[in-house]
């Protein structure tokens, strides 16, 4: 299935969704394609449309990103 | 739930003890990467085409109502999620979770071929880890998926957690109970017959004596009854299909 290099985000999504660590809420940064969780430190890729949330599959932000 | 261990199954791999419950995801992850292209050709042949019986029940004991909040977990390659749909002419506000990225690839192209794909909300997301708000699930499913998870009461809590006062939960799984008169046979069939049919029909021996072991190391109903009692859940109540072959549980969040 092609979404044309897209990453489609469901708007729905984005208010059901938390960071999986914290519970905290996460913003979605549309150039990086990430969900990050600023009280966890940690960004999550979406990949394909779907969000990864794992912490193993997290990339650790770096301070003051934010 | 009585003085037991939490998440007993956290570091069983089928009959196997593994050191940690992190190689248990590790394998449960293998398992499902070796067999997802194959999958549903093997549901079919393992099931004898009974296993889409077993959903269409499933999901009518389901009975979603449209504009719902649904949660399918494991819900890997949308068999369930696909029903849900057809049943409420798309009018639920479907999210499908799974731990397996390959699972979600076999899914996501299932789906776009049944015209639902843009319908689901897809997330790569463990089930004892669940990145949902609290009390945002009108109901939550999981069919053939809580054998498979690591973590099972952290799995339960979870469930609990995200869904609303009022929410239902239904798991759909095999039982290591099989009533009398099925269950030399069912066991020979498990035990023997599946094994091989992975390493015929899904080029997988491994994997399928996996599920074959996984399915007796499951818990009985009455306790998976127990430990969705201990996880907060109310009216908690497992009918079996099959002679027990398959058992439907369900809980409500009072």
């Amino acid at each position: 299935m092609n979404t044309g290099g897209m990453p489609l985000v469901n708007p729905h999504m984005l208010v059901l969704l938390v960071c999986p660590l914290t519970r905290g809420a996460v913003v979605y940064d549309a150039e990086r394609h990430e969900l990050i969780s600023p009280q966890a430190g940690l960004a999550y890729p979406v990949r394909e449309g779907v969000p990864i949330m794992l912490v193993e599959e997290a990339r650790r932000t770096s301070e003051g990103e934010f | 739930m009585p003085r037991a261990a939490r998440n007993p199954e956290a570091t069983q791999f089928g009959f196997a003890h593994v050191g940690d419950a992190g190689e248990k995801t590790q394998r449960v992850g293998h398992v499902f990467q070796r067999v997802a292209p194959r999958y549903d050709v093997m549901n079919d042949v393992m099931s004898g085409g009974w296993h889409r019986v077993w959903k269409n029940i499933f999901v009518d004991v389901v009975a979603p109502r449209a504009g719902e909040n649904v949660l399918d977990v494991a819900g890997g390659t949308g068999d369930i999620a696909k029903r849900l749909l057809k049943k409420t002419g798309g009018a639920i506000n479907l999210t499908l979770a799974d731990l397996s990225p390959e699972m979600l690839s076999v899914g996501k192209r299932r789906m776009a071929d049944a015209g639902y794909w843009n319908k689901v909300t897809w997330v790569q997301a463990d089930a004892a880890a669940l990145p949902f708000d609290d009390a945002c699930f009108d109901v939550i499913t999981i069919a053939f998926g809580l054998r498979n998870v690591t973590r099972i009461d952290d799995a339960l809590a979870e469930f609990y957690r995200c869904l609303r006062t009022g929410g239902r939960f239904f798991c759909m799984e095999f039982s290591p109970q099989v009533a009398a008169p099925l269950a030399k046979p069912y066991a020979l069939y498990r035990d023997h017959i599946i094994p091989r049919l992975g390493a015929v029909v899904a080029h997988d021996r491994a994997a399928y004596q996996y599920l074959a072991e996984s399915i007796q190391k499951f818990p009985a109903p009455h306790a998976l009854g127990a430990r969705l009692q201990a996880a907060g859940f109310a009216h908690t109540r497992a009918d079996p299909l099959m002679g027990g072959v398959v058992y439907i549980h369900r809980a409500w969040k009072g």
